[in-house]
Protein backbone atom coordinates (compact mmCIF):
# COMPACT_ATOMS: atom_id res chain seq x y z
CA UNK A 1 0.00 0.00 0.00
CA UNK A 2 1.48 3.61 -0.79
CA UNK A 3 1.44 6.55 1.09
CA UNK A 4 -0.47 9.35 -0.23
CA UNK A 5 0.33 11.82 2.24
CA UNK A 6 3.52 11.56 4.15
CA UNK A 7 4.36 14.23 6.66
CA UNK A 8 7.94 13.92 8.69
CA UNK A 9 8.34 16.53 11.71
CA UNK A 10 6.52 19.44 9.76
CA UNK A 11 5.51 22.23 11.74
CA UNK A 12 3.94 25.77 11.69
CA UNK A 13 4.46 28.69 13.48
CA UNK A 14 2.53 32.36 14.15
CA UNK A 15 5.00 33.96 15.89
CA UNK A 16 5.92 32.26 18.86
CA UNK A 17 2.37 29.84 18.55
CA UNK A 18 3.15 26.93 17.34
CA UNK A 19 -0.19 25.83 15.66
CA UNK A 20 1.30 22.79 14.35
CA UNK A 21 4.04 21.59 16.79
CA UNK A 22 6.31 18.46 14.51
CA UNK A 23 3.61 16.53 13.37
CA UNK A 24 4.52 13.27 11.81
CA UNK A 25 1.97 11.06 9.71
CA UNK A 26 0.87 8.90 6.62
CA UNK A 27 -2.18 8.46 5.18
CA UNK A 28 -2.34 5.45 3.33
CA UNK A 29 -4.15 5.12 -0.48
CA UNK A 30 -8.24 4.55 -0.34
CA UNK A 31 -8.47 5.47 3.57
CA UNK A 32 -11.07 7.63 4.70
CA UNK A 33 -9.04 9.48 7.69
CA UNK A 34 -10.88 11.77 10.03
CA UNK A 35 -8.44 14.24 11.48
CA UNK A 36 -10.08 15.68 14.84
CA UNK A 37 -9.48 18.19 17.93
CA UNK A 38 -10.58 21.06 19.51
CA UNK A 39 -10.80 24.87 18.21
CA UNK A 40 -7.53 25.99 17.46
CA UNK A 41 -5.73 22.86 17.49
CA UNK A 42 -4.18 23.24 14.47
CA UNK A 43 -6.74 21.15 12.17
CA UNK A 44 -7.03 23.83 9.85
CA UNK A 45 -3.40 25.05 9.06
CA UNK A 46 -2.66 21.37 9.22
CA UNK A 47 -4.99 21.10 6.31
CA UNK A 48 -4.03 24.07 4.42
CA UNK A 49 -0.10 22.53 4.71
CA UNK A 50 -1.28 19.54 3.11
CA UNK A 51 -3.02 21.79 0.56
CA UNK A 52 -0.20 23.65 -0.19
CA UNK A 53 -2.49 27.30 0.77
CA UNK A 54 0.48 27.57 3.31
CA UNK A 55 4.03 26.88 3.53
CA UNK A 56 5.61 25.18 6.50
CA UNK A 57 8.71 23.39 8.06
CA UNK A 58 9.68 19.84 7.66
CA UNK A 59 9.43 16.95 5.20
CA UNK A 60 5.42 17.38 3.75
CA UNK A 61 4.63 15.20 1.09
CA UNK A 62 1.52 14.96 -1.11
CA UNK A 63 0.70 12.49 -4.06
CA UNK A 64 4.58 12.67 -4.46
CA UNK A 65 4.70 16.39 -4.41
CA UNK A 66 5.78 19.22 -2.39
CA UNK A 67 2.10 20.93 -1.82
CA UNK A 68 3.35 24.34 -1.46
CA UNK A 69 5.86 24.59 -4.31
CA UNK A 70 3.62 22.60 -6.75
CA UNK A 71 0.37 23.46 -5.71
CA UNK A 72 -0.93 23.75 -9.37
CA UNK A 73 0.21 19.75 -10.43
CA UNK A 74 -1.42 19.15 -6.50
CA UNK A 75 -4.56 20.82 -7.35
CA UNK A 76 -4.95 18.58 -10.47
CA UNK A 77 -5.24 15.98 -8.33
CA UNK A 78 -6.70 16.78 -4.87
CA UNK A 79 -10.33 18.65 -4.23
CA UNK A 80 -10.99 20.21 -1.13
CA UNK A 81 -14.43 21.70 0.56
CA UNK A 82 -13.95 23.69 3.45
CA UNK A 83 -16.61 25.62 5.18
CA UNK A 84 -14.55 29.11 4.29
CA UNK A 85 -13.99 28.16 0.72
CA UNK A 86 -17.07 29.59 -0.12
CA UNK A 87 -18.36 29.75 -3.64
CA UNK A 88 -18.86 32.94 -5.32
CA UNK A 89 -22.37 33.93 -4.62
CA UNK A 90 -22.43 36.31 -7.89
CA UNK A 91 -22.27 33.14 -10.40
CA UNK A 92 -24.15 30.97 -12.16
CA UNK A 93 -24.29 27.13 -12.09
CA UNK A 94 -23.99 26.97 -15.67
CA UNK A 95 -21.05 29.37 -15.52
CA UNK A 96 -19.51 27.58 -12.53
CA UNK A 97 -19.69 24.24 -14.54
CA UNK A 98 -18.06 26.28 -17.72
CA UNK A 99 -15.18 27.62 -15.79
CA UNK A 100 -14.71 24.39 -14.60
CA UNK A 101 -14.50 22.24 -18.03
CA UNK A 102 -12.40 25.02 -18.87
CA UNK A 103 -10.00 25.35 -16.29
CA UNK A 104 -9.39 21.46 -14.77
CA UNK A 105 -8.33 19.02 -16.46
CA UNK A 106 -9.84 16.13 -14.50
CA UNK A 107 -13.49 17.49 -14.62
CA UNK A 108 -16.11 15.39 -15.94
CA UNK A 109 -19.11 17.68 -16.74
CA UNK A 110 -21.17 14.97 -18.09
CA UNK A 111 -20.59 13.90 -14.28
CA UNK A 112 -21.40 16.85 -12.64
CA UNK A 113 -24.49 17.48 -14.82
CA UNK A 114 -26.10 14.01 -13.77
CA UNK A 115 -25.37 14.56 -10.39
CA UNK A 116 -26.91 18.01 -10.33
CA UNK A 117 -29.90 16.33 -12.36
CA UNK A 118 -30.86 14.68 -8.79
CA UNK A 119 -30.57 17.79 -6.67
CA UNK A 120 -33.27 20.58 -6.59
CA UNK A 121 -29.89 23.10 -8.00
CA UNK A 122 -31.45 24.75 -11.23
CA UNK A 123 -28.48 25.17 -13.55
CA UNK A 124 -29.59 28.54 -14.36
CA UNK A 125 -29.92 29.85 -10.85
CA UNK A 126 -27.41 31.96 -9.30
CA UNK A 127 -25.39 30.61 -6.20
CA UNK A 128 -26.66 33.84 -4.06
CA UNK A 129 -30.00 32.54 -4.58
CA UNK A 130 -29.58 29.08 -3.05
CA UNK A 131 -30.20 27.94 0.47
CA UNK A 132 -27.17 26.62 2.31
CA UNK A 133 -27.66 23.50 1.96
CA UNK A 134 -28.21 23.58 -1.77
CA UNK A 135 -24.97 25.35 -2.16
CA UNK A 136 -23.53 22.27 -0.34
CA UNK A 137 -24.78 20.02 -2.75
CA UNK A 138 -23.82 21.97 -5.72
CA UNK A 139 -20.19 22.04 -4.43
CA UNK A 140 -20.11 18.34 -3.58
CA UNK A 141 -21.53 17.46 -6.96
CA UNK A 142 -18.58 19.66 -8.67
CA UNK A 143 -15.80 17.79 -6.35
CA UNK A 144 -17.42 14.37 -7.08
CA UNK A 145 -17.38 15.05 -10.80
CA UNK A 146 -13.40 15.99 -10.60
CA UNK A 147 -11.50 12.61 -10.81
CA UNK A 148 -9.53 13.59 -7.68
CA UNK A 149 -6.90 10.81 -5.94
CA UNK A 150 -7.50 12.95 -2.49
CA UNK A 151 -10.61 14.78 -1.56
CA UNK A 152 -9.69 16.92 1.74
CA UNK A 153 -13.04 18.14 3.87
CA UNK A 154 -12.66 20.57 6.43
CA UNK A 155 -16.52 21.50 8.57
CA UNK A 156 -18.28 20.30 5.58
CA UNK A 157 -21.47 20.57 6.85
CA UNK A 158 -21.40 23.22 9.37
CA UNK A 159 -24.42 25.14 9.20
CA UNK A 160 -26.36 22.71 7.41
CA UNK A 161 -29.30 20.88 8.70
CA UNK A 162 -29.61 17.28 10.23
CA UNK A 163 -31.00 15.84 6.48
CA UNK A 164 -28.55 17.53 4.36
CA UNK A 165 -25.92 16.79 6.76
CA UNK A 166 -27.16 12.95 6.15
CA UNK A 167 -27.72 13.25 2.57
CA UNK A 168 -23.73 14.57 1.98
CA UNK A 169 -22.22 11.84 3.17
CA UNK A 170 -24.75 9.29 1.61
CA UNK A 171 -23.33 10.97 -1.54
CA UNK A 172 -19.91 11.13 -0.58
CA UNK A 173 -19.79 7.22 0.25
CA UNK A 174 -22.41 6.64 -2.86
CA UNK A 175 -20.94 8.91 -5.68
CA UNK A 176 -17.34 9.95 -4.73
CA UNK A 177 -15.50 7.26 -2.41
CA UNK A 178 -14.77 4.05 -4.68
CA UNK A 179 -12.05 2.60 -2.67
CA UNK A 180 -9.28 4.01 -5.00
CA UNK A 181 -9.81 7.13 -3.60
CA UNK A 182 -8.83 8.51 -0.23
CA UNK A 183 -10.51 11.43 1.82
CA UNK A 184 -9.18 13.42 4.65
CA UNK A 185 -12.07 14.87 6.65
CA UNK A 186 -12.11 17.21 9.90
CA UNK A 187 -15.39 17.91 11.50
CA UNK A 188 -16.77 18.56 15.25
CA UNK A 189 -19.84 16.89 14.13
CA UNK A 190 -17.90 13.61 15.12
CA UNK A 191 -20.82 11.14 15.70
CA UNK A 192 -22.12 11.93 12.08
CA UNK A 193 -18.93 10.42 10.26
CA UNK A 194 -18.18 8.03 12.96
CA UNK A 195 -19.38 4.98 10.81
CA UNK A 196 -17.31 6.29 6.91
CA UNK A 197 -14.29 6.57 8.83
CA UNK A 198 -11.48 4.11 8.77
CA UNK A 199 -9.00 5.96 10.05
CA UNK A 200 -8.39 8.39 13.46
CA UNK A 201 -6.13 10.89 14.24
CA UNK A 202 -6.55 13.30 16.91
CA UNK A 203 -4.76 16.35 17.24
CA UNK A 204 -4.54 19.09 19.90
CA UNK A 205 -2.09 21.88 20.93
CA UNK A 206 -0.80 21.06 17.54
CA UNK A 207 0.30 17.71 18.23
CA UNK A 208 -1.43 14.48 17.05
CA UNK A 209 -1.96 12.40 20.21
CA UNK A 210 -3.87 9.38 18.57
CA UNK A 211 -3.45 7.60 15.23
CA UNK A 212 -4.82 4.75 13.90
CA UNK A 213 -7.32 2.99 12.01
CA UNK A 214 -11.11 2.45 13.66
CA UNK A 215 -10.89 -1.36 13.73
CA UNK A 216 -7.81 -1.48 16.18
CA UNK A 217 -9.63 1.42 19.00
CA UNK A 218 -11.74 -1.90 20.18
CA UNK A 219 -8.01 -3.64 20.87
CA UNK A 220 -6.74 -0.92 22.49
CA UNK A 221 -9.67 1.05 24.27
CA UNK A 222 -12.17 -0.05 26.17
CA UNK A 223 -15.25 1.95 28.65
CA UNK A 224 -16.18 0.96 31.59
CA UNK A 225 -19.28 1.33 33.26
CA UNK A 226 -19.38 0.55 37.17
CA UNK A 227 -20.64 1.32 40.41
CA UNK A 228 -19.78 1.19 43.97
CA UNK A 229 -16.81 -1.25 44.84
CA UNK A 230 -16.39 -2.25 41.19
CA UNK A 231 -15.75 1.25 40.32
CA UNK A 232 -12.94 1.69 42.86
CA UNK A 233 -11.53 -1.71 41.75
CA UNK A 234 -11.53 -0.64 38.42
CA UNK A 235 -10.01 2.94 39.11
CA UNK A 236 -7.22 0.90 39.99
CA UNK A 237 -6.39 -0.08 37.02
CA UNK A 238 -5.72 3.63 36.44
CA UNK A 239 -8.17 4.64 33.87
CA UNK A 240 -6.89 7.85 31.55
CA UNK A 241 -11.10 9.55 32.02
CA UNK A 242 -13.39 8.99 34.14
CA UNK A 243 -16.85 10.67 34.00
CA UNK A 244 -20.37 10.71 35.88
CA UNK A 245 -23.66 9.63 34.32
CA UNK A 246 -26.69 8.95 36.01
CA UNK A 247 -24.77 8.11 39.02
CA UNK A 248 -22.80 5.71 37.96
CA UNK A 249 -19.00 5.87 37.21
CA UNK A 250 -17.85 5.48 32.93
CA UNK A 251 -14.39 5.11 32.52
CA UNK A 252 -11.98 5.37 29.81
CA UNK A 253 -9.23 2.54 29.50
CA UNK A 254 -5.92 2.22 27.17
CA UNK A 255 -4.28 -1.03 26.84
CA UNK A 256 -6.14 -2.59 29.40
CA UNK A 257 -7.84 -5.77 28.44
CA UNK A 258 -11.13 -6.44 28.51
CA UNK A 259 -10.65 -9.95 30.47
CA UNK A 260 -9.00 -7.77 33.35
CA UNK A 261 -12.32 -5.51 33.28
CA UNK A 262 -14.26 -8.80 33.14
CA UNK A 263 -17.15 -8.47 36.02
CA UNK A 264 -17.06 -4.86 37.16
CA UNK A 265 -19.42 -3.84 34.81
CA UNK A 266 -20.91 -2.83 31.21
CA UNK A 267 -17.85 -3.05 28.56
CA UNK A 268 -18.06 -1.59 25.68
CA UNK A 269 -15.85 0.13 22.69
CA UNK A 270 -15.79 4.14 23.37
CA UNK A 271 -17.57 5.94 20.59
CA UNK A 272 -14.84 8.71 19.00
CA UNK A 273 -16.51 11.51 20.45
CA UNK A 274 -15.62 9.88 23.90
CA UNK A 275 -12.88 8.85 23.37
CA UNK A 276 -11.65 12.30 22.22
CA UNK A 277 -12.76 14.21 25.46
CA UNK A 278 -11.09 11.32 27.29
CA UNK A 279 -8.00 11.66 25.60
CA UNK A 280 -8.23 15.36 26.14
CA UNK A 281 -9.12 15.81 29.42
CA UNK A 282 -6.64 12.90 30.35
CA UNK A 283 -3.74 14.88 28.71
CA UNK A 284 -4.99 17.86 30.96
CA UNK A 285 -4.97 16.29 33.88
CA UNK B 1 -2.09 28.74 -20.95
CA UNK B 2 -3.84 30.74 -23.82
CA UNK B 3 -7.45 28.85 -23.13
CA UNK B 4 -7.05 29.15 -19.51
CA UNK B 5 -6.30 32.63 -19.80
CA UNK B 6 -9.41 33.13 -21.82
CA UNK B 7 -11.83 31.39 -19.11
CA UNK B 8 -10.12 33.29 -16.84
CA UNK B 9 -10.50 36.72 -18.48
CA UNK B 10 -14.81 35.35 -19.68
CA UNK B 11 -15.06 34.66 -15.52
CA UNK B 12 -13.53 38.46 -15.06
CA UNK B 13 -16.66 39.47 -16.83
CA UNK B 14 -19.44 37.69 -15.46
CA UNK B 15 -18.30 38.75 -12.07
CA UNK B 16 -17.94 42.29 -13.24
CA UNK B 17 -21.06 42.95 -15.37
CA UNK B 18 -20.52 46.62 -14.58
CA UNK B 19 -17.44 45.77 -17.56
CA UNK B 20 -19.78 45.68 -20.37
CA UNK B 21 -23.02 47.85 -18.96
CA UNK B 22 -21.12 50.84 -18.05
CA UNK B 23 -20.23 51.50 -21.58
CA UNK B 24 -23.71 50.45 -22.66
CA UNK B 25 -25.15 53.09 -20.81
CA UNK B 26 -22.87 55.73 -22.22
CA UNK B 27 -23.74 54.14 -26.01
CA UNK B 28 -27.29 54.91 -24.82
CA UNK B 29 -26.97 58.31 -23.09
CA UNK B 30 -25.75 59.30 -26.54
CA UNK B 31 -27.73 58.31 -28.89
CA UNK B 32 -30.97 59.55 -26.67
CA UNK B 33 -29.16 62.88 -26.78
CA UNK B 34 -28.94 62.70 -30.06
CA UNK B 35 -32.78 61.78 -30.57
CA UNK B 36 -33.71 64.52 -28.23
CA UNK B 37 -31.01 67.05 -30.25
CA UNK B 38 -33.01 66.00 -33.20
CA UNK B 39 -36.33 66.44 -31.90
CA UNK B 40 -35.48 70.31 -31.08
CA UNK B 41 -33.92 71.29 -34.16
CA UNK B 42 -36.69 70.24 -36.02
CA UNK B 43 -38.24 73.30 -34.51
CA UNK B 44 -35.77 75.63 -36.10
CA UNK B 45 -36.29 74.56 -39.63
CA UNK B 46 -34.82 77.14 -41.56
CA UNK B 47 -31.50 77.04 -39.95
CA UNK B 48 -31.85 72.79 -40.75
CA UNK B 49 -32.54 73.87 -44.23
CA UNK B 50 -29.41 76.45 -44.73
CA UNK B 51 -27.32 73.98 -42.28
CA UNK B 52 -27.99 70.85 -45.05
CA UNK B 53 -27.64 73.09 -48.40
CA UNK B 54 -24.64 74.73 -47.28
CA UNK B 55 -23.17 71.24 -45.99
CA UNK B 56 -24.10 69.48 -49.38
CA UNK B 57 -23.30 72.41 -52.02
CA UNK B 58 -20.03 74.60 -50.68
CA UNK B 59 -18.73 72.12 -48.35
CA UNK B 60 -15.83 69.16 -50.24
CA UNK B 61 -15.73 65.70 -49.86
CA UNK B 62 -12.53 66.81 -47.29
CA UNK B 63 -14.27 68.85 -45.52
CA UNK B 64 -17.42 66.59 -44.67
CA UNK B 65 -14.79 63.85 -43.57
CA UNK B 66 -13.38 66.35 -41.19
CA UNK B 67 -15.83 67.49 -39.76
CA UNK B 68 -17.34 63.88 -39.64
CA UNK B 69 -13.85 62.77 -38.09
CA UNK B 70 -14.77 65.42 -35.33
CA UNK B 71 -18.26 64.05 -34.92
CA UNK B 72 -16.87 60.36 -34.38
CA UNK B 73 -13.84 61.57 -32.03
CA UNK B 74 -16.34 63.84 -29.89
CA UNK B 75 -18.37 60.88 -29.69
CA UNK B 76 -15.50 58.70 -28.66
CA UNK B 77 -14.29 60.85 -25.96
CA UNK B 78 -16.63 59.71 -23.10
CA UNK B 79 -16.25 56.02 -23.42
CA UNK B 80 -12.44 56.70 -22.61
CA UNK B 81 -13.08 58.94 -19.78
CA UNK B 82 -15.63 55.86 -18.71
CA UNK B 83 -13.38 53.21 -19.45
CA UNK B 84 -10.91 54.95 -17.46
CA UNK B 85 -12.71 55.17 -14.28
CA UNK B 86 -13.96 51.52 -14.93
CA UNK B 87 -10.47 50.86 -14.92
CA UNK B 88 -9.74 51.92 -11.50
CA UNK B 89 -12.54 50.60 -10.14
CA UNK B 90 -11.98 46.91 -11.64
CA UNK B 91 -8.83 46.68 -10.42
CA UNK B 92 -9.12 47.71 -7.31
CA UNK B 93 -11.71 45.30 -6.42
CA UNK B 94 -10.81 42.10 -8.61
CA UNK B 95 -8.05 41.20 -5.61
CA UNK B 96 -10.02 42.15 -3.33
CA UNK B 97 -13.60 41.06 -3.06
CA UNK B 98 -12.20 37.53 -3.40
CA UNK B 99 -11.28 38.09 -0.27
CA UNK B 100 -13.66 39.96 1.15
CA UNK B 101 -16.51 37.17 0.39
CA UNK B 102 -14.13 34.55 1.22
CA UNK B 103 -13.77 33.19 -2.45
CA UNK B 104 -10.37 33.12 -2.95
CA UNK B 105 -9.80 29.87 -0.76
CA UNK B 106 -11.99 27.87 -3.59
CA UNK B 107 -10.52 29.62 -6.60
CA UNK B 108 -6.95 28.48 -5.07
CA UNK B 109 -9.00 25.22 -4.74
CA UNK B 110 -8.30 24.59 -8.56
CA UNK B 111 -5.21 23.93 -10.57
CA UNK B 112 -4.69 27.59 -11.59
CA UNK B 113 -1.34 29.27 -10.19
CA UNK B 114 -1.61 32.58 -8.52
CA UNK B 115 0.16 34.00 -11.50
CA UNK B 116 -2.14 33.06 -14.02
CA UNK B 117 -4.91 34.78 -11.80
CA UNK B 118 -3.11 37.59 -11.34
CA UNK B 119 -2.19 37.99 -15.34
CA UNK B 120 -5.70 37.29 -16.35
CA UNK B 121 -6.83 40.67 -14.10
CA UNK B 122 -4.84 42.12 -15.99
CA UNK B 123 -5.38 41.11 -19.32
CA UNK B 124 -9.01 42.06 -18.41
CA UNK B 125 -7.88 45.64 -17.50
CA UNK B 126 -5.75 45.76 -20.16
CA UNK B 127 -7.54 44.14 -23.13
CA UNK B 128 -10.69 43.55 -22.06
CA UNK B 129 -12.33 46.69 -21.09
CA UNK B 130 -11.02 48.53 -24.29
CA UNK B 131 -12.14 46.03 -26.32
CA UNK B 132 -15.38 46.01 -25.21
CA UNK B 133 -15.35 49.50 -25.13
CA UNK B 134 -14.72 49.78 -28.52
CA UNK B 135 -17.45 47.69 -29.52
CA UNK B 136 -20.27 49.67 -28.20
CA UNK B 137 -18.80 52.39 -29.69
CA UNK B 138 -18.54 50.77 -33.17
CA UNK B 139 -22.44 49.89 -32.87
CA UNK B 140 -22.98 53.56 -31.31
CA UNK B 141 -21.36 55.46 -34.09
CA UNK B 142 -23.88 53.34 -36.47
CA UNK B 143 -26.99 54.21 -34.90
CA UNK B 144 -25.55 57.61 -34.64
CA UNK B 145 -24.85 57.56 -38.49
CA UNK B 146 -28.00 55.82 -38.86
CA UNK B 147 -30.28 58.47 -36.71
CA UNK B 148 -28.24 61.18 -38.44
CA UNK B 149 -28.79 59.83 -42.21
CA UNK B 150 -32.77 59.62 -41.23
CA UNK B 151 -33.13 62.94 -39.78
CA UNK B 152 -31.52 64.25 -43.08
CA UNK B 153 -33.77 62.30 -45.22
CA UNK B 154 -36.39 63.47 -43.50
CA UNK B 155 -35.15 67.04 -43.66
CA UNK B 156 -35.16 66.32 -47.72
CA UNK B 157 -31.31 66.41 -47.59
CA UNK B 158 -29.23 63.33 -49.10
CA UNK B 159 -27.85 60.72 -46.15
CA UNK B 160 -26.03 59.22 -48.68
CA UNK B 161 -23.92 62.07 -49.64
CA UNK B 162 -23.84 64.16 -46.08
CA UNK B 163 -23.16 60.78 -44.22
CA UNK B 164 -22.49 57.56 -45.81
CA UNK B 165 -20.24 58.68 -48.26
CA UNK B 166 -18.40 61.17 -46.45
CA UNK B 167 -17.91 59.16 -43.07
CA UNK B 168 -14.23 58.17 -42.51
CA UNK B 169 -15.27 55.16 -40.63
CA UNK B 170 -11.96 53.19 -41.34
CA UNK B 171 -9.69 55.63 -40.36
CA UNK B 172 -11.64 56.81 -37.38
CA UNK B 173 -12.20 52.88 -36.21
CA UNK B 174 -8.49 51.76 -36.97
CA UNK B 175 -7.43 54.83 -35.15
CA UNK B 176 -9.60 54.82 -31.98
CA UNK B 177 -8.84 50.56 -31.61
CA UNK B 178 -4.99 51.46 -32.03
CA UNK B 179 -5.62 54.27 -29.44
CA UNK B 180 -7.57 52.54 -26.76
CA UNK B 181 -5.30 49.31 -26.89
CA UNK B 182 -2.33 51.53 -26.26
CA UNK B 183 -3.68 53.93 -23.96
CA UNK B 184 -3.85 50.82 -21.02
CA UNK B 185 0.38 49.86 -21.96
CA UNK B 186 1.17 53.88 -21.58
CA UNK B 187 -0.88 53.47 -18.22
CA UNK B 188 0.17 50.13 -17.14
CA UNK B 189 2.37 51.25 -14.15
CA UNK B 190 -0.78 52.75 -12.43
CA UNK B 191 -2.90 49.50 -12.91
CA UNK B 192 -0.27 47.07 -11.74
CA UNK B 193 -0.37 49.48 -8.61
CA UNK B 194 -4.00 49.71 -8.31
CA UNK B 195 -3.74 45.87 -8.68
CA UNK B 196 -1.25 45.14 -5.79
CA UNK B 197 -3.00 47.66 -3.40
CA UNK B 198 -6.30 44.89 -4.39
CA UNK B 199 -4.35 42.41 -3.23
CA UNK B 200 -2.41 43.66 -0.40
CA UNK B 201 -5.09 46.24 1.41
CA UNK B 202 -7.24 44.98 4.21
CA UNK B 203 -10.08 48.04 4.01
CA UNK B 204 -10.63 51.00 1.57
CA UNK B 205 -8.78 49.97 -1.37
CA UNK B 206 -9.73 53.71 -3.00
CA UNK B 207 -7.76 55.57 -0.21
CA UNK B 208 -5.14 53.18 0.01
CA UNK B 209 -3.98 53.76 -3.88
CA UNK B 210 -4.17 57.53 -4.03
CA UNK B 211 -3.16 58.28 -0.75
CA UNK B 212 0.22 56.91 -1.98
CA UNK B 213 -0.08 58.79 -4.78
CA UNK B 214 -0.18 61.98 -3.07
CA UNK B 215 1.99 61.37 0.08
CA UNK B 216 4.82 59.86 -1.08
CA UNK B 217 6.02 62.73 -3.68
CA UNK B 218 5.34 65.07 -0.77
CA UNK B 219 7.50 62.63 1.62
CA UNK B 220 10.43 63.32 -0.84
CA UNK B 221 10.19 66.73 -1.44
CA UNK B 222 10.01 67.14 2.13
CA UNK B 223 13.11 64.83 2.84
CA UNK B 224 14.90 65.05 -0.33
CA UNK B 225 13.74 68.39 -2.01
CA UNK B 226 13.40 66.85 -5.05
CA UNK B 227 10.07 65.95 -7.62
CA UNK B 228 11.57 62.45 -9.20
CA UNK B 229 8.31 60.19 -8.14
CA UNK B 230 6.09 63.29 -8.78
CA UNK B 231 7.04 64.22 -11.81
CA UNK B 232 7.10 60.46 -13.04
CA UNK B 233 3.21 60.19 -12.16
CA UNK B 234 2.78 63.80 -13.59
CA UNK B 235 3.97 63.17 -16.88
CA UNK B 236 2.15 59.69 -17.42
CA UNK B 237 -0.77 62.17 -18.00
CA UNK B 238 1.08 65.23 -19.90
CA UNK B 239 3.76 63.21 -21.90
CA UNK B 240 1.52 60.69 -24.02
CA UNK B 241 3.91 59.59 -26.87
CA UNK B 242 0.83 58.13 -29.08
CA UNK B 243 0.69 60.79 -31.40
CA UNK B 244 2.71 62.50 -33.57
CA UNK B 245 4.51 66.01 -33.27
CA UNK B 246 1.42 68.18 -34.46
CA UNK B 247 1.23 71.49 -33.20
CA UNK B 248 -2.43 71.33 -31.47
CA UNK B 249 -3.12 75.04 -32.70
CA UNK B 250 -3.58 73.83 -36.13
CA UNK B 251 -6.45 71.74 -35.09
CA UNK B 252 -8.30 74.89 -33.69
CA UNK B 253 -6.88 77.51 -36.03
CA UNK B 254 -10.25 77.40 -38.84
CA UNK B 255 -7.68 78.58 -41.61
CA UNK B 256 -4.57 76.47 -41.00
CA UNK B 257 -7.26 73.39 -40.59
CA UNK B 258 -8.58 74.24 -43.72
CA UNK B 259 -5.82 74.75 -45.76
CA UNK B 260 -5.02 71.13 -44.27
CA UNK B 261 -8.48 69.40 -44.88
CA UNK B 262 -7.41 67.03 -47.28
CA UNK B 263 -4.66 65.83 -44.76
CA UNK B 264 -6.83 65.01 -42.11
CA UNK B 265 -6.82 61.61 -40.43
CA UNK B 266 -6.68 59.69 -37.37
CA UNK B 267 -4.49 57.07 -38.74
CA UNK B 268 -2.14 59.99 -40.02
CA UNK B 269 -1.74 61.29 -36.29
CA UNK B 270 -0.77 58.33 -34.33
CA UNK B 271 2.98 57.32 -34.19
CA UNK B 272 2.90 53.66 -33.35
CA UNK B 273 7.40 54.13 -33.43
CA UNK B 274 7.42 56.44 -31.38
CA UNK B 275 5.27 54.80 -29.16
CA UNK B 276 7.55 51.86 -29.41
CA UNK B 277 10.43 53.87 -28.92
CA UNK B 278 9.58 55.51 -25.86
CA UNK B 279 11.71 54.85 -23.04
CA UNK B 280 9.31 55.48 -20.41
CA UNK B 281 6.42 53.04 -22.04
CA UNK B 282 8.83 50.28 -21.60
CA UNK B 283 9.96 51.78 -18.14
CA UNK B 284 6.38 51.70 -17.07
CA UNK B 285 5.78 47.95 -18.38
CA UNK B 286 8.69 46.92 -15.82
CA UNK B 287 7.21 48.90 -13.00
CA UNK B 288 3.91 47.32 -13.81
CA UNK B 289 5.51 44.04 -13.77
CA UNK B 290 7.48 44.66 -10.62
CA UNK B 291 3.81 45.29 -9.49
CA UNK B 292 2.16 42.76 -10.51
CA UNK B 293 4.87 40.11 -8.75
CA UNK B 294 4.18 42.24 -5.84
CA UNK B 295 0.30 40.94 -5.99
CA UNK B 296 1.01 37.61 -7.02
CA UNK B 297 3.73 36.99 -3.88
CA UNK B 298 0.89 38.71 -1.97
CA UNK B 299 -1.57 36.30 -2.60
CA UNK B 300 0.27 33.66 -2.67
CA UNK B 301 1.85 33.89 0.89
CA UNK B 302 -0.22 36.08 2.73
CA UNK B 303 -2.83 33.56 4.57
CA UNK B 304 -5.64 35.57 6.46
CA UNK B 305 -8.61 33.53 5.88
Amino acid sequence: MTSLVSARGVSKRFGDVHAVDNVSFEIQNGKIMGLIGPNGAGKTTLLKAVLGLTDCDGELNVLGLDPFKQRKQLMQNISFIADVAVLPRWIRVTQLLDFMQATHPNFSRKRADELLARTKVRPDAKVRELSKGMVTQLHLSIITAIDARLLVLDEPTLGLDIIFRKEFYGNLLNDYFDGERTILITTHQVEEVENLLTDIMFINDGRIILDRSMDSLTEAYAELIASGENADKARRLNPIHERDVFGKKVMTFEGISRDQLDGLGEVHTPSVADLFVAKIKGAAT
Amino acid sequence: MIPHQLALVRREIWEHRSLYITPAVVGLIMVLTLLTAFVFASGYQEIVDIGIVGAQSLASEAHRRAALLGVLLGNTAPFLVASGILTVFYCLDCLYAERKNKSILFWRSLPITDAETVISKFLTAALAIPLIAFAVVVVTHILILLLTGIFISIEGGSSMLLVWQSAPLFDAWTGMLIIMILLPIWFSPFIGWLLFVSAWTKRSPLLMAFLPLILVPTLEYWLFRTHLIGDAIQSRFTQLPIFKNIDVRTLFDEEKFIANVDAVSLIGYIDIGAFLSSPQMWVGIVVCGLFMTGAIYVRRYRDDS
